[in-house]
C-alpha cells in the first residue's frame, strides 16, 4: 500500500496541471466589446453611429467652436467674475497661453474623433461588404472627416493630416501639414461625400449627411479660400436640388420638437427625457448661474449687450434668440442670455434637465446668406430678411446708414440669423474683418491672434511638432 | 465561469480518493506500554497547563491539565516529548521510569518563533529574507476594526497611513516605497493562505487573529510571484490548543472626539472679508469712477453686497461654526466572545464578536458582525482536514470621505451667516418661505448644510464576506506530505440611498428627490495543491515545497436610479420612475506552479531558493506567463566556536537576499482593446453605437521588481538588547505605465511596459529591556528611511504631468514619482512699485502674490513652475515604551512621519477668494493695503483673480512632518489571588486611547489625510477618484477636504473561563 498512495498523489497531481489549459487564461471582456468586431454590415453601423457620436464634443456647448466663435467674437461672455475659470476667461481676452487646458481638450476631442471616422474608413476597404454600402459608409465618414477638418484648420492653422488609424509610434512622424494641404484634403474628402451622399429626400436616417450636407459644407470651403464662383457654383445645386426651404417663420425653428426641419441641412441630433440617452445640453449650459429651475445653469455664451443691441428694433429674431434676465420671487435679475435651445419643462434628473433640442449646423438660411456672400446677388440675403419680416437689402427701412455696402449687410444678417450658432469668429475671419470689428469693442485682437496655440502638451511630447506664431 | 464546472467535479474527485485513501491507514504496533506521570513547572515553579506531552515519533500523545500534571501509556523505551509555544522543547527517556517531573524554560530567544511565510511556516532562526512578525499580543487590546491600522508606526520600512478618519476605512499600505506609477500599489493579503488582492480586512475581526506577517523583501514575496511586488501581509487566525477549553469574553466601550478643528472664519471675519473682497472688485472694474462706498444700486449684480453686511454686520454675531455642526463625540461598543480547545485530535476555535460604533459625522455609523470557526482534525496519523471559515456582515453609512463635493469638505466652505435652523425649522436660504430667502440673490453666498448630506438623505450600505478554506493533508511518507485546498471568497454588497426632496433648502440647489440601489458580487475562488518534503540527514535539513494553484474571481455590479417621486412617504424606487439603470461583470483568472527549496547546514548556514511561474488573464496572449526566482542565504554566526566564548553576543546572524517579484495590478482587461457604448439619435431613435476605448497591447506584461537585501540580526547582554537592522535596494523595470502617446493618434495613452524605478532604504528595529525584575520595563524602536527614483520613463523619458482640480504632480527621470508642480510664491507685492520692479503677470496689483520668476527670463510663465515637494517622507520612526508592574501593563508610543509635504487642495475653496465660501482664518491676516500688509502669506481680498492666486503654488504646499502620540494602554490583570473566588481563569481591564495628540502645522485635520487613495482597479477604493488618466495613486498626499482621524479612547474587560 506504502507505494501506491505517492502514486495515487502523483496521478491527482498530473490531472490537476494538465486539467487547466491555456483557455482557462483566455478571457474576453463580459461587458464590453472587443475590438475585434468589423465584419457585417450591424458592426459598421455601431462603428458610423459612434462616429457621429463624435459630433457631440465637436458642437459641445463648451466646444472649441463655441468658445472660438462666440467667446472670441463679440457675440457672448462667460459667468460674471473670472475666478477658477482662467482657461476658459483667455478666449475673450484672447490671453491663451500654451498650457491653456481647454485648448488641449480641443485638440484630443478633434483627433478623437477623427479616429473614429478613421478607424470605419480603415476596416471597411477589407470588409466583404456589398460596394453601394461601402461606398455609402466611406462618403459619410469623409464628410465628417472633413467637417473636422475644416473647423481645425480655421482654429489652428497648419494641422497634422491624419487619414488612418496610427499606433502611438506613427503618430511621431505626424507633423504640421501647411494650410494650403489641410485644404486640399478637406475639399477631397467632401468632394466624394457630396459625390456619393444621397439627396435628403431619399436618406433614411434622421441625421446623417446627406449631398446637400457636403455640398453646403463645400460652398463654404470655397468661400473661406476666397473662391467665389466655386462657392456660388455647388451652393446653387443645393438651392436647385429643391430639398430645402426657409421655414415660414423664424420661431418655429427653435423648440425641442423642431427636429430636422426643411429648412435643415445638417443638424446635431439629441433625444431629452432620459439621463441615460444624449440628451441635450445647450439649454442648461446657457442658463445663467442661478438654481432656480431646479438646475444650476452653466453660465456659458451670456449675450452681450452689443449682440442685443445690433438687433433691428423690429427685429422679432431679436426675442427668440434673446431674453434679458431671469425673474425669482418677484425679484427680476437682468442677464442676457440665449433662448433658442430652451427646453421648458424638460425632465430634471441629477441636476440636469433632460432637454430634447437639435443643434442646427448647417440649415439654408445660411446657404443663402453665402450665396449672397458668393455672387453679390442681394435677393439671396433678402429672402432671409423677409422670413424676419424686415425690410429688404436696399429698399425703404433697411438701416443702410449702417450697413453701407452689401458685405456689411451680409456680415449684419449673418450675425442676427445665426447668433450663437458657432458661426461668427469664422465669418469675420472669413471676410478679414475679424481685428476691424472686434479691436474697436476692447477685443486684444491682433494678427497673430486670429488662430489659438497649438497646446504646450503636443509639442514637449513630440518638439518636432512647430507652433503658431505670437505663442 | 464555463471553466468553473468540469474544475469543481475535479476537485470532488480528488477529495473523495483522498477520504478512500484513508482507509488503508493502519494503527501500527506498539511494544510494551508502560504509564507515566508527572508534573510539569515553570522556571519559578508554577504549574503549566497545555503542554504537549508526545510520543517521540509516535502518535500518543496528551497534555497537561491546570496542575501541570499529565499522564500517559507509552513503550517503557519510549521518549516524551515536551513542548508548547513559548517553551523550549525537551525530549526525554521514560527508561522504565513511572514518575517524571518536567521543568520547562521559556523560550525567549525569538529566533526559535516560528513564523509564516507564503505556504507554510519556518522557524524565526531560519528565515533568510526580511519579514516582520507581529503576534495578537501587540494588537490584542487596540480598537481598531482593521487590524493594520494597530500596525501603524511599529513596522520599519511599512508606511501605513490612515488616509481617511472615518470608521472601517483602510488604511494606505505601503511597504518599502512605491514601485508603479500606474499599476496598483496595494501589497497583497494573504488570509490563512489564500491570496487576496485588495482585501478589505475589516472583514476579519483582529480579536480572531494569531499573528501577521508582512513579507517585505522580493525573495520573501517571490513565492507569490505576479503579485508581490508590493509586499504581502499575512493574516493568520486562530486555532484552538489542546487542554481545557478556553472560554473567552471581552466588552469595551469606546468614544471618539475630533479633537484638532480647522480654524475658519466666523461671521464677523467673513463678512469683512467679504464686503472687501467686493468693494475691491468694484473699484478694480473702473478706477476712474468706481468707489468703494458705491451703494448696491450703482453697482452691478456680481458686486452687490447684502445691506445688512454694512448696516449692521453684529446681527450676525459669530455665525455657525459648521464643523461644530456635523461632529460630535460618538460612542463604541464592542462584544467578543471566542470558545477554543481542542484534543490533540481535534483543535477549534469559534468566535462571535460585535462592533457598534457612531461616527464622529452625523448620523454615519458602523456595526459589524463577524462569525468565526475554524476546525482541524487530525482523521489518522497520516491524514488531517480542516475549514476556517468566517462570515462578517458589515452595516454602514459613510459619509465625509470623498473630499472635494461631500459633507466634510463642503461644511468647512459653508459660510458662517447661515444658523443652524431658519425660523421655520429648515436648514437652509433657499426656503422660500424664510426671511432668509433674499440670499437667493447672491450667487457668491455658499451653503451646504451638513443635515442637507446626513439627514436628508438616507442611506445605508450592506456588506457580506464569508472566506471559507477548507483543506486536507496526507503524510505520503515520512517527512513527505500533501496538502490540497479549497477556498472560496464570496462579498456581497448593497447600497440603498434616498434624496428627499429639495434636501431642507440646506444644499446649494433645489435638487427633486432620487433614489439608489447599488450592488456589487464577488466570487474568488482558490484551490492549491502542495507537495512538502522535509527531512533531516545529519547536519543536513532539507525542505523542499512543490505546489500548483489556480484562482479566478468574478465581479458582477450594479446600480439602478429612480427619480419623479411624488412625495417622500415611500423611499425605495418602486415609488419612483426608473431613470437609468446598469450591470457590468468582470473577470480574472491565474495558474500558478510553484516550488521552494530550504536548507541548512548544522541550523547554522541557510540557503532558500524559490520559483514561481503565473500564468493570467490579464496579460497579452504572448506574454502572460511569468517567472519570479528567488534566493537568499542567512548564517548564524553566533553559533560558530569563535563567537561560542564571546558571552555579551547571544546571537548574530547575517542575511542576504536576492529576488524577483511582479505587478499585475491593471484593469482585468488592461491588454485588450475595448470598446465603449457611444450612442448616437436618429431623429427620435437612439442609434446604437461603439467606439474604440483603448489601443491593444497584447505585448502587456508584468512589472517587474528585483530587490537585493542585506540584514543582520543582533542580540546581546542577555537578550537584553536586540538590533534588526536591513538594506534594500530595489530595481522595477518594465513598469506598467500609461505612456503619453501624441493625441493625433486618437488616444492620449496607451498601457505599455516601460520605464525603471528605483527604491532603496535603510530599516532599523531596536528593542532592548531597559529594566527586569518587579518592574519591566522595555522599549521597542524602529527607524526607516527610503529613497524613490524614476529612472527611465517613456520615449524620450519624457515627464508625466497629471493635474487634478488645480493641483499638478509631476514625474521625472532622476525624481521621486508624483513630485508636487507649481509655481513659487515669494511674498505678496507690498506696492504698486513693487510690483512693477518684479516681473509679474500683467493683470498683478499690490497685494496679489508675488510669483519667483523661477527661469529667471524676466517674464511670468508656464516655465516657472517647479517642484514644490513630495508626499514621500524622508524618513519614519516609531518608539513604544512598556513598564509592567505586578499586574499592571502600561504602554505609550510615539509615530514620527518627518520630511514630507502635503498638498491642502482645500486652499482651492478657502485660501483665495472662490466665489464667497467661507476661508480660513488665517486669511483675516490679509493684506488691505500697503500700510497694512498682513503677514506676507494672505492676498488682498477681491473677486476678480488677478495675479495667479488660483494656479496650483507653493502655499497649497504644507510640511507633512508630524509626531503623534499614537496610543496609550493601561491594563491591569487581575491577580490569581483575587481570581480564585470566581469563575474567571484571567480577567484584565484595560483603557486604550488611539491617537491621543498630534503635533503638526497642517492647516487642515491631520497631515495623514489624503483625499485620493492608492490606485487600485478594484472598485472597492474610499476617497476621491482623479480624472481622466490619472491613477489616484498619483494623488497621494493631496488633502481635498478629508475626513479627521478621530481620538478614540476605549475601555474594557476581557475574562478568560
Amino acid at each position: 500500500m506504502k507505494t501506491i498512495k505517492p502514486i495515487i498523489t502523483a496521478l491527482l497531481l498530473t490531472v490537476f496541471a494538465t486539467g487547466c489549459k491555456e483557455s482557462f487564461l483566455e478571457l474576453t471582456p463580459i461587458s464590453n466589446a472587443t475590438a475585434d468586431n468589423f465584419k457585417s454590415k450591424d458592426d459598421f453601423e455601431l462603428a458610423v453611429n459612434a462616429a457621429y457620436a463624435s459630433l457631440y464634443t465637436i458642437y459641445h456647448p463648451e466646444s472649441a467652436v463655441s468658445y472660438v466663435n462666440e467667446q472670441m467674437s463679440d457675440n457672448a461672455l462667460i459667468y460674471n467674475i473670472s475666478g477658477i475659470q482662467a482657461d476658459k476667461w483667455q478666449f475673450k481676452d484672447y490671453s491663451l497661453s500654451t498650457p491653456n487646458t481647454m485648448v488641449y481638450q480641443f485638440w484630443q476631442e478633434y483627433y478623437k474623433a477623427i479616429f473614429n471616422a478613421n478607424i470605419v474608413l480603415n476596416k471597411i476597404e477589407g470588409a466583404s461588404l456589398d460596394a453601394t454600402y461601402k461606398d455609402g459608409v466611406k462618403a459619410q465618414m469623409l464628410f465628417l472627416r472633413g467637417l473636422y477638418y475644416f473647423n481645425m484648420v480655421r482654429i489652428w492653422g497648419d494641422l497634422p493630416i491624419v487619414t488612418t488609424p496610427l499606433t502611438g509610434e506613427e503618430s511621431y512622424a505626424v507633423l504640421r501639414s501647411p494650410q494650403s494641404a489641410v485644404y486640399d484634403q478637406i475639399k477631397k474628402d467632401l468632394q466624394y461625400a457630396a459625390d456619393k451622399l444621397p439627396l435628403a429626400s431619399a436618406n433614411t436616417l434622421a441625421g446623417r449627411a446627406t449631398k446637400g450636407t457636403a455640398q453646403t459644407l463645400l460652398g463654404k470651403v470655397y468661400l473661406t479660400l476666397g473662391d467665389k464662383a466655386g462657392a456660388a457654383t455647388v451652393l446653387k445645386e443645393v438651392v436647385s436640388s429643391n430639398q430645402y426651404s426657409l421655414l415660414p417663420t423664424y420661431a418655429s425653428l427653435w423648440g425641442p420638437n423642431a427636429k430636422n426641419t426643411k429648412e435643415s441641412i445638417f443638424e446635431v441630433q439629441f433625444l431629452g427625457g432620459s439621463a441615460s440617452a444624449p440628451f441635450s445640453k445647450y439649454y442648461q449650459m446657457y442658463y445663467p448661474i442661478t438654481a432656480i429651475l431646479g438646475f444650476i445653469g452653466g453660465g456659458m455664451n451670456l449675450i452681450t449687450d452689443d449682440l442685443y443691441n445690433e438687433f433691428e428694433t423690429n427685429d422679432p429674431r431679436r426675442d427668440q434668440t434673446i431674453a434679458l434676465g431671469y425673474t425669482n420671487a418677484g425679484v427680476f435679475t437682468a442677464q442676457k442670455f440665449t433662448v433658442k435651445w430652451t427646453h421648458t419643462g424638460s425632465t430634471i434628473v441629477n441636476g440636469n434637465p433632460l432637454a430634447n433640442n437639435n443643434f442646427m449646423v448647417l440649415r439654408y438660411a445660411d446657404v443663402l446668406l453665402m450665396l449672397a456672400e458668393a455672387t453679390g446677388d442681394a435677393s439671396y440675403l433678402n429672402q432671409v430678411r423677409t422670413r424676419a419680416g424686415l425690410p429688404k437689402y436696399g429698399e425703404t427701412g433697411y438701416p443702410t446708414a449702417k450697413y453701407t455696402t452689401l458685405d456689411l449687410a451680409i456680415e449684419h444678417e449673418r450675425r442676427m440669423e445665426l447668433a450663437i450658432e458657432f458661426h461668427r469668429w469664422f465669418d469675420l475671419k472669413r471676410t478679414n474683418r475679424a481685428i476691424a470689428v472686434l479691436a474697436p469693442k476692447g477685443k486684444a485682437i491682433a494678427e497673430n491672434k486670429l488662430l489659438l496655440p497649438i497646446p504646450q502638451v503636443v509639442r514637449s511630447q513630440n518638439p518636432a511638432v512647430t507652433q503658431n506664431t505670437g505663442y | 465561469m464555463k471553466q468553473f464546472l468540469p474544475f469543481t467535479s475535479r476537485i470532488s474527485s480528488i477529495v473523495i480518493l483522498l477520504f478512500i485513501s484513508i482507509a488503508f491507514v493502519q494503527a501500527f504496533g506498539q511494544s510494551k506500554p508502560v504509564t507515566v506521570s508527572g508534573k510539569i513547572i515553570d522556571e519559578v515553579g508554577k504549574p503549566i497547563a497545555g503542554i504537549t506531552v508526545v510520543q517521540k515519533g509516535g502518535k500518543i500523545g496528551t497534555i497537561s491539565n491546570e496542575e501541570g500534571v499529565y499522564m500517559i501509556s507509552v513503550a517503557a523505551d519510549a521518549v516524551l516529548v515536551f513542548s508548547a509555544i513559548s517553551f523550549e522543547s525537551q525530549e526525554i527517556p521514560v527508561s522504565n521510569r513511572s514518575v517524571l517531573n518536567v521543568s520547562m524554560q521559556p523560550s525567549n530567544k525569538l529566533l526559535n518563533e516560528v513564523v509564516v511565510v507564503g505556504y507554510g511556516t519556518q522557524s524565526k532562526r531560519a528565515v533568510t529574507g526580511s519579514v516582520a512578525s507581529v503576534g495578537f499580543k501587540q494588537f490584542q487590546d487596540r480598537s481598531f476594526s482593521n487590524v493594520t491600522q494597530a500596525l501603524a508606526g511599529q513596522i520599519a520600512g511599512v508606511n501605513i497611513s490612515q488616509s481617511q478618519g472615518a470608521p472601517g476605512v483602510s488604511p494606505i499600505i505601503r511597504i518599502r516605497g512605491i514601485s508603479s506609477i500606474s499599476a496598483g500599489t496595494n501589497p497583497l493579503f494573504v488570509v490563512d493562505g489564500v491570496p487576496l488582492e485588495n482585501f478589505n480586512l475589516n472583514m476579519i475581526n483582529p480579536q480572531d487573529i494569531e499573528s501577521i506577517e508582512v513579507l517585505k523583501d522580493a525573495s520573501s514575496a517571490a513565492i507569490y510571484g505576479s503579485r508581490g511586488a508590493s509586499g504581502v501581509i499575512i493574516i493568520t487566525t486562530k486555532l484552538g490548543k489542546p487542554g481545557k477549553t478556553t472560554i473567552s469574553a471581552g466588552y469595551e466601550y469606546g468614544v471618539q472626539q475630533v479633537t484638532r478643528k480647522v480654524k475658519m472664519m466666523d461671521a464677523q471675519q467673513w463678512i469683512n472679508y467679504y464686503v472687501d473682497a467686493h468693494n475691491n472688485a468694484w473699484v478694480d472694474l473702473n478706477p476712474a469712477v468706481n468707489k468703494a462706498t458705491d451703494p448696491n444700486s450703482a453697482r452691478t449684480t456680481p458686486y452687490k453686497i447684502p445691506d445688512e453686511f454694512i448696516t449692521n454686520p453684529q446681527q450676525f454675531g459669530k455665525g455657525t461654526d459648521w464643523q461644530d455642526v456635523m461632529f460630535r463625540t460618538a460612542p463604541s461598543h464592542n462584544a467578543q466572545l471566542s470558545v477554543s480547545g481542542g484534543t490533540e485530535k481535534t483543535q477549534f476555535m469559534f468566535s462571535g464578536a460585535y462592533l457598534g460604533q457612531d461616527a464622529v459625522l452625523d448620523e454615519n455609523y458602523y456595526k459589524r458582525l463577524a462569525i468565526r470557526s475554524n476546525i482541524r482534525h487530525t482523521v489518522s496519523d497520516k491524514f488531517s482536514i480542516g475549514l476556517n471559515l468566517g462570515t462578517t456582515v458589515i452595516f454602514d453609512r459613510t459619509d465625509g470621505t470623498q473630499g472635494k463635493s461631500d459633507v466634510v469638505s463642503l461644511a468647512l466652505q459653508s459660510d458662517p451667516i447661515f444658523p443652524k435652523y431658519n425660523e421655520n425649522g429648515n436648514i437652509g436660504y433657499r426656503d422660500p418661505n424664510s426671511v432668509l430667502y433674499k440670499y437667493i440673490n447672491y450667487n457668491d453666498l455658499n451653503l451646504w448644510h451638513p443635515y442637507s448630506l446626513t439627514r436628508y438623505i438616507h442611506k445605508q450600505n450592506k456588506s457580506f464576506n464569508t472566506l471559507a478554506t477548507a483543506f486536507g493533508e496526507y503524510k505520503i511518507m515520512d517527512g513527505l506530505k500533501f496538502r490540497s485546498s479549497i477556498s472560496a471568497n464570496l462579498a456581497n454588497t448593497r447600497y440603498n440611498s434616498y434624496r428627499i426632496k429639495n434636501q431642507g433648502y440646506g444644499y446649494s440647489s433645489l435638487l427633486p428627490a432620487e433614489g439608489n440601489q447599488q450592488t456589487s458580487y464577488m466570487l474568488n475562488w482558490l484551490t492549491e495543491n502542495t507537495l512538502n518534503f522535509d527531512r533531516q540527514f545529519g547536519d543536513h535539513t532539507l525542505n523542499v515545497l512543490a505546489g500548483y494553484t489556480v484562482q479566478m474571481q468574478r465581479d458582477e455590479f450594479g446600480s439602478v436610479t429612480s427619480g419623479s417621486f411624488p412625495n417622500d412617504l415611500v423611499e425605495t424606487l418602486n415609488a419612483g420612475v426608473v431613470t437609468g439603470g446598469s450591470t457590468f461583470a468582470t473577470e480574472w483568472s491565474m495558474i500558478s506552479y510553484l516550488a521552494r527549496a530550504q536548507y541548512n547546514f548544522q541550523n547554522k548556514y541557510f540557503l532558500t531558493a524559490a520559483i514561481r511561474r503565473d500564468g493570467s488573464s490579464r496579460f497579452g496572449k504572448n506574454t502572460r506567463w511569468g517567472y519570479f526566482p528567488s534566493v537568499s542565504a542567512g548564517w548564524l554566526v553566533s553559533d560558530e566556536q569563535f563567537l561560542r566564548d564571546i558571552n555579551f553576543v547571544n546571537t548574530l546572524k547575517l542575511r542576504v537576499s536576492y529576488g524577483m517579484a511582479g505587478n499585475n495590478q491593471i484593469p482585468n482587461y488592461g491588454s485588450v482593446s475595448t470598446m465603449n457604448a457611444s450612442n448616437y439619435v436618429s431623429g427620435v431613435n437612439l442609434a446604437n453605437g461603439l467606439t474604440i476605448a483603448n489601443i491593444a497591447n497584447t505585448n502587456l506584461k508584468w512589472e517587474r521588481t528585483t530587490q537585493f537585501n542585506v540584514g543582520v540580526d543582533l542580540k546581546v547582554l542577555n537578550n537584553r538588547i536586540s538590533l534588526s537592522a536591513d538594506y534594500y535596494n530595489s530595481i522595477t523595470k518594465d513598469m506598467l505605465l500609461n505612456v503619453p502617446v501624441p493625441d493625433i493618434s486618437g488616444f492620449s495613452t496607451q498601457l505599455t511596459n516601460i520605464g525603471k524605478m528605483r527604491n532603496h532604504g535603510i530599516e532599523l528595529n531596536l528593542n532592548t529591556k531597559n529594566t527586569t525584575g518587579k518592574l519591566g520595563w522595555t522599549t521597542d524602536f524602529n527607524f526607516s528611511a527610503n529613497r524613490n527614483k524614476v529612472l527611465q520613463l517613456g520615449p524620450g523619458n519624457a515627464s508625466i504631468v497629471y493635474t487634478d482640480f488645480v493641483v499638478a504632480v509631476k514625474t521625472e527621470v532622476g525624481q521621486p514619482i508624483s513630485n508636487f508642480y507649481g509655481y513659487v510664491v515669494d511674498g505678496i507685492f507690498k506696492n504698486k512699485s513693487e510690483v512693477d520692479s518684479y516681473p509679474h503677470a500683467a493683470t498683478t496689483k499690490p497685494g496679489d502674490p508675488r510669483i519667483k520668476d523661477v527661469n529667471g527670463d524676466g517674464k511670468i510663465t508656464v516655465d516657472d513652475r517647479t517642484t514644490l515637494g513630495n508626499y514621500q517622507p524622508n524618513f519614519t520612526a516609531g518608539i513604544t515604551n512598556t513598564f509592567t508592574y505586578k499586574g499592571f501593563d502600561f504602554s505609550f508610543m510615539l509615530q514620527g512621519v518627518f520630511g514630507g509635504e502635503i498638498v491642502n487642495q482645500n486652499y482651492r475653496y478657502s485660501g483665495f477668494w472662490n466665489n464667497g465660501r467661507n476661508m480660513y482664518a488665517g486669511v483675516d491676516n490679509r493684506w488691505r493695503s500697503e500700510s497694512s500688509p498682513g503677514d506676507g502669506k494672505h492676498f488682498r481680498a477681491t473677486l476678480g483673480l488677478t495675479g495667479l492666486q488660483d494656479q496650483f503654488h507653493s502655499l497649497w504646499v504644507e510640511d507633512a512632518t508630524f509626531v503623534r502620540i499614537k496610543n496609550i494602554r493601561i491594563s491591569y490583570a487581575l491577580p490569581a489571588s483575587l481570581l480564585t473566588k470566581t469563575p474567571f481563569r484571567s480577567a484584565r481591564l484595560f483603557v486604550n486611547a488611539e491617537n491621543v495628540f498630534l503635533f503638526s502645522k497642517y492647516t487642515n485635520y491631520d497631515p495623514e489625510n489624503t483625499t485620493y487613495n492608492a490606485t487600485s482597479f478594484s472598485g472597492n477604493s474610499n476617497g476621491l477618484n482623479a480624472s481622466g488618466n490619472a491613477p489616484n495613486g498619483a494623488f497621494i498626499g493631496v488633502d481635498y477636504g478629508s475626513y479627521p482621524i478621530p481620538r478614540v479612547i476605549t475601555t474594557g474587560l476581557k475574562v478568560d473561563f
